[in-house]
């Protein structure tokens, strides 16, 4: 499999860094190597933040990269900032909730998700970010959805009550969308 | 011999490198931690915190960095492995106490995860500013021991290397990482006890009345009593004599401190660590360290497409700085390159220890994020270019 190259963008608390976890995580257990590196502020909330997944079969070298082959972006900040780093032909993920305006360049493949809508069908409006992450993952088919779906599992076990299950619902309406739009 | 199992998370596992420090310290048996917590070196702290009670284990949250640097030494002549924890700012509050570490010859760890700096600088942010101040900080003539870890698996493999280090030659060690090697987050192996190598501390096996704190055999370095046993001991900062009582005179500051200093510089080459790719016929070298030797990876692959015969050394224990090879390389090589988030700390020593037989090329970058692996491949052309 080709290597991956990810940037995952928006406000501080939306869960970008969160979902970057659940990509890399499932993607070990899949049996690849995997970076998680996460850039952000000193504000808790509310702050831009991003982090950089790198996925590949061989040893990765730099946890940074200045060109991506995707990104997924939730504010209009994130794409204005990392639209023009995605490499001719990749792939951006929009979270038509927050951002207004569509994907200026022509040779990217561009779905939009509206997020935030979605995920309060399901429950909860802050799952939004793994809403994203099912769009991506039904798109791409980087690791299995099933792998994903254990991540997930993993990352909300012990929280109360259904949080477990709302975002595995959202993940799954996500990868929903995903894979309409790569058909 | 091999570690204790109580502190070894054998298995596989995902965790950032602030996470697999915390766990190689626990491997390597250190059963003592104190800390101020700070950005962007908090999930270590927050880690080892949860972990050592549960091993009969301490953790201490202090009042400040001079306290956590004091505070682990007195766990050290107890009997205890003890490590602090810091970034930047701690680091610079720490210096004294690191003095003291190396005047008494307390074996103990210091992580510094370096930020961006001068003072406050940027917290959750890269830098390797602090490299000289690992070496010089405190005042007087000493030597310490520092590694560099480049991933989360190093800084599990680095933490137990520190600890086994600072037993063998009694001086404190830093592990200096960064803010990126902190937080980034991979794949992790911890291997089970039995395969762990980790060092006890050099107890004595002289009876208390023969034994004197401060004398020493063929590698310099003293052995230790353990606190209880009957043995007299006596630690000051103050230089002092075998018995570990000051005396004030030029004959027994010559005597103390020149051991100090020797038993690291004429031991160097035994501490040396370092990884080297592709050296024989490179024109020439990087020479990197902690998270800008992968960013590295990236400009040398540039270069090496262009035609450029690139070779590789990543220093991994940094002090002792290793001039016994850097001066080979410098018969074999025509030039140096050296990318580093600092203007110019450790590219200062291989100049020194180049001594004019090849240029050194300083790629510089004030920290806040990691260089453009475009403009390390332009510094390696260009230096290849210029001694072509």
């Amino acid at each position: 499999m080709a290597s991956e190259e990810i940037v995952m963008a928006g406000f501080g608390g939306q869960g970008l860094l969160a979902i970057g976890k659940i990509l890399a995580k499932a993607a070990m257990e899949d049996g690849r190597e995997v970076t998680w590196m996460p850039s952000y502020g000193p504000e808790m909330r509310g702050g831009t933040c991003n982090c950089i997944v790198i996925i590949d079969d061989e040893p990765i070298g730099s946890p940074v990269v200045q060109k991506v082959r995707s990104a997924i972006v939730m504010n209009k900040q994130s794409i204005d900032k990392f639209e023009p780093t995605v490499l001719p032909n990749g792939l951006i993920v929009v979270n038509t909730s927050l951002i207004d305006r569509k994907v200026q360049r022509a040779d990217l493949k561009s779905v939009y998700v509206p997020a935030t809508e979605i995920a309060e069908k399901e429950g909860t409006s802050k799952a939004a970010n793994i809403v994203m992450l099912g769009a991506y993952v039904g798109v791409t088919k980087i690791v299995k959805p099933e792998t994903v779906e254990h991540a997930i599992e993993a990352t909300f076990a012990g929280k109360r009550g259904s949080v477990g299950e709302v975002n595995l619902r959202a993940f799954r309406k996500g990868f929903d969308i995903g894979q309409q739009s790569a058909s | 011999m091999a570690a204790d199992p109580t502190g070894v998370l054998t298995g596989q596992h995902y965790l950032d490198g602030n996470h697999a420090a915390c766990e190689g310290a626990l491997a390597a048996g250190c059963r003592f931690a104190s800390g101020y917590p700070i950005t962007p070196s908090t999930e270590i702290v927050e880690r080892i915190a949860a972990r050592l009670p549960r091993m009969g284990g301490m953790f201490i949250q202090m009042e400040d960095e001079i306290a956590a640097s004091i505070t682990l030494q007195g766990a050290v002549w107890g009997g205890k492995k003890a490590l602090t924890v810091t970034s930047g700012p701690g680091f610079s509050l720490m210096m004294e106490h690191i003095g003291l570490a190396a005047m008494t010859e307390c074996p103990c760890v210091f992580i510094d995860v370096q930020r961006g700096g001068p003072s406050t600088g940027l917290p959750t942010l890269p830098g390797q500013g602090d490299m000289m101040q690992a070496r010089w900080g405190s005042h007087g003539d000493y030597e310490i021991i520092a590694l560099c870890p480049e991933s989360p698996q190093e800084c599990f493999d680095t933490t137990i290397e520190a600890f086994n280090l600072a037993e063998q030659w009694r001086v404190p060690v830093m592990v200096m990482m960064d803010e990126c090697v902190g937080h980034m987050t991979e794949r992790v192996i911890i291997p089970s006890a039995d395969k762990l190598s980790v060092l006890d501390r050099r107890w004595t096996t002289k009876k208390p009345g023969e034994y004197r704190p401060f004398d020493v055999g063929a590698d310099l370095v003293p052995d230790m009593a353990k606190a209880g046993d009957g043995h007299r001991l006596f630690v000051t900062g103050l230089t002092h004599d075998e018995r570990g009582y000051p005396v004030m005179n030029h004959k027994a500051q010559e005597k103390l401190v020149r051991r100090l200093v020797d038993k690291i510089r004429l031991n160097a080459d035994k501490i040396a660590h370092y990884e080297e790719d592709q050296i024989d016929g490179a024109e020439v070298v990087v020479i990197s360290y902690g998270i800008t030797a992968r960013v590295a990876q990236r400009g040398v692959q540039i270069a090496r497409d262009k035609g450029v015969k690139v070779g590789t050394m990543r220093l991994i224990v940094v002090w002792p700085f290793p001039e016994t090879r850097i001066r080979e390389l410098a018969q074999k090589t025509r030039a140096f390159v050296v990318p580093e988030l600092n203007y110019g700390q450790m590219s200062l020593e291989v100049e020194r220890v180049a001594a004019g037989k090849v240029p050194t090329v300083l790629v510089p970058h004030g920290g806040g994020e990691v260089h453009d692996p475009e403009v390390i491949a332009e510094a390696i052309i260009k230096a290849a270019r210029s001694v072509s």
